[in-house]
């Protein structure tokens, strides 16, 4: 039971101040064992604050992140699944399922997960998911000003993962669960 | 508390005169250090041929040793070591041994009887105690016919504790949804947005809402942690217990589901340090038990043991209950009552005179039941006695504990609070029977 928290996009403080108090309460350090994050933190305080909550924390770098050493893009292996991490600014046109699926077959990878366009989406594609926590503070875009508050807790158990989404709407916690399971044939290996 | 296993000898001039002196006629001066003389006439034994003397003044190897020869060859190595030990069974012994056999082979077991033969000590090299243990916390009822069945409820009663309280959140929320709706079968298309389903009740994982499993779970993890550090800490002296072996570590890892199928199930009173220590004889004892199938399940049969042998201790584990009547403090008051009434020299010296406040060195002779002041094998044999007496154990354990002090009377009274302190919080090792012997003579005293 590995919980990892995948958030990003806060755009501190350029465009919000903070994550919202009732995100805040919820995020206590103990529960969480990995941190991804799409990138445009954008500050080290962020950074610091994130690094608190949980020590193995993975950023990619957002177009306007103040750290120039983050890389484009990170993949890391957890429990049974290949977790892939990109800011998704790169990936053209912004948000589409087909180009983002030519990055992660480029990676590699069984998830996933961008940023850049603020809103959270979940596709499934070719035994793989790809995911947008979209912005944690409700950031406005280079697309919109309309952003509700999320980010996306998953929890890996063997070939199954829990996605729990958290949206901040109208001032509520709204909780939702996606379920998937991994197909071990998804592999192009040898019969 | 985790102190060293390692006990300084006691200078022979010391003790003399108490460990030799010769069976005698009935004291009839007032020196009190003759009144506790040995003599194995009058005790109460239901052998009527033992004229033996106890074990000899110098303590056998088996009492320094720390510890019963580990593997698991059980029964076979605990006899080897008695043989090794100073002198092979004592004809004492051997009569209480195949009286123990005999009580135990009849159909319908008398307890009572089982009590008065097991008080003064299970011979080690029986393979019995496991038995006699059950017998005597009521887990195994005195009607053999009975044993198949309550042990097979008993055990599936465990593993059902298992299964429901050691299971974490991920799998407790899956097991639910398997039963119900099966979830998005990924055949039907391999590619579009995934659904959602809408969660209830707040069960996410980073729910602080109290009736969330995983909240629960994630303050249970503070309390797995704890006993997980214990355990590992239990008896490191002991290859049983400890390093690196996959006999310890399978060991290990049932003394922690124990206690942590106990902590979930009494939410009063969880995990207390110290109960790590009561928990290891008794699994030790029924591990080794030379019946295969026996051994194989002694997780389960501890812990219903442990369950049984902690009701009648559990207040001393309860914070809030310290100066209640039925607390820690009023029980070391009553062991100071217990020694006024004996000896009251010794009581005033030791209370008044240097100050030598019990709590300073009774708080862990009888929360832990006196397991941290002699080796494994002694303990084993003090257990014999708390468990099979009568009296029940608390009464028991007070007497042994006031026995242990006048033992040890003439170095207290010579002594300082620094030296008594010192003393009695790292008790010299000591001739186990003699010192029952005294706790026994204690009780007789009292109705005398």
């Amino acid at each position: 039971m590995v919980l990892v928290l995948a958030l990003g996009d806060l755009h501190i403080p350029h465009r919000a101040p903070d994550l919202p108090a009732k995100f805040k309460s919820m995020l206590v350090p103990g529960k969480i064992q990995h941190i991804i994050c799409t990138g445009n933190l954008c500050i080290k305080e962020v950074h610091d604050y994130l690094k608190t909550l949980c020590p193995d924390l993975h950023i990619a770098r957002g177009e306007y992140d103040e750290e120039t050493r983050y890389p484009e893009t990170k993949t890391l292996t957890i429990g049974q699944f290949k977790l892939g991490l990109c800011h998704g600014h790169q990936v053209i046109p912004w948000g589409d399922l087909d180009s983002l699926a030519m990055l992660q077959r480029q990676l590699d990878v069984d998830i996933l997960v961008t940023g850049h366009t603020h809103q959270f989406t979940a596709y499934k594609h070719e035994g793989g998911v790809v995911i947008n926590p979209g912005s944690a503070s409700g950031a406005y875009s280079s697309i919109t000003y309309d952003v509700n508050p999320s980010f996306v807790l998953m929890d890996i158990d063997g070939l199954r993962v829990v996605v729990y989404v958290y949206e901040l709407i109208d001032g509520e916690v709204k909780v939702d669960k996606i379920d998937f399971k991994k197909t071990t044939a998804a592999t192009h290996s040898a019969h | 508390m985790y102190n060293q296993m390692v006990k300084k000898r006691v200078p022979e001039w010391l003790n003399s005169s108490l460990w030799s002196s010769p069976p005698s006629a009935p004291p009839i001066d007032d020196d009190r250090t003759q009144r506790y003389t040995s003599k194995p006439s009058t005790a109460t034994t239901t052998s009527s041929d033992s004229v033996v003397e106890p074990p000899l003044p110098v303590p056998p190897p088996s009492s320094v040793r720390a510890e019963p020869p580990p593997e698991p060859q059980p029964a076979d190595s605990i006899s080897d070591h008695e043989d090794k030990a100073a002198a092979s069974p004592s004809p004492e012994e051997f009569s209480r041994q195949s009286q123990l056999l005999a009580e135990l082979s009849k159909k319908t077991i008398n307890v009572r009887e089982l009590r008065k033969i097991a008080s003064q000590g299970i011979p080690d090299g029986a393979g019995v105690r496991s038995t006699v243990w059950k017998l005597l916390l009521g887990y195994l009822p005195p009607d053999r016919a009975l044993w198949p069945l309550e042990l097979a409820k008993k055990r599936s009663q465990y593993k059902h504790f298992k299964d429901e309280l050691l299971m974490n959140p991920s799998e407790i929320t899956r097991k639910l949804e398997d039963n119900g709706t099966s979830c998005d079968s990924e055949e039907s298309k391999s590619k579009g947005l995934l659904s959602r389903s809408h969660i209830a009740h707040g069960e996410h994982p980073l729910s602080l809402g109290k009736s969330s499993i995983w909240n629960q779970f994630f303050q249970d993890t503070e309390i797995i942690e704890q006993i997980d550090r214990d355990v590992k800490r239990t008896h490191p002296d002991m290859h049983f217990f400890s390093g690196d072996s996959q006999f310890a570590k399978s060991n290990q890892d049932a003394l922690k589901n124990i206690l942590v199928v106990f902590a979930k199930l009494n939410p009063g009173i969880r995990y207390v340090q110290g109960m790590n220590e009561l928990l290891a004889p008794l699994y030790y004892v029924f591990k080794n038990d030379p019946d295969e199938e026996y051994a194989a399940a002694a997780e389960a049969d501890t812990f219903f043991c442990f369950v049984e042998l902690l009701s009648g201790f559990r207040d001393h584990f309860c914070q809030q209950l310290d100066n209640s009547v039925v607390g820690i403090r009023s029980t070391i008051t009553r062991l100071s009552q217990l020694l006024k009434e004996h000896d009251e020299e010794l009581w005033r010296h030791l209370e008044i005179t240097t100050k030598v406040n019990p709590q300073f060195y009774a708080f862990r002779w009888i929360t832990l039941l006196l397991t941290q002041e002699f080796n494994f094998a002694d303990s084993l044999h003090i257990w014999d006695t708390l468990l099979s007496d009568s009296e029940g154990p608390q009464e028991t354990l007070l007497r042994v504990c006031c026995a242990m002090l006048i033992l040890v009377r003439r170095r207290l009274l010579a002594g300082d609070f620094t030296s008594n302190l010192k003393l009695l919080q790292h008790y010299p090792p000591t001739n186990i029977s003699h010192l029952l012997y005294v706790a026994n003579k204690l009780r007789v005293q009292l109705s005398g």
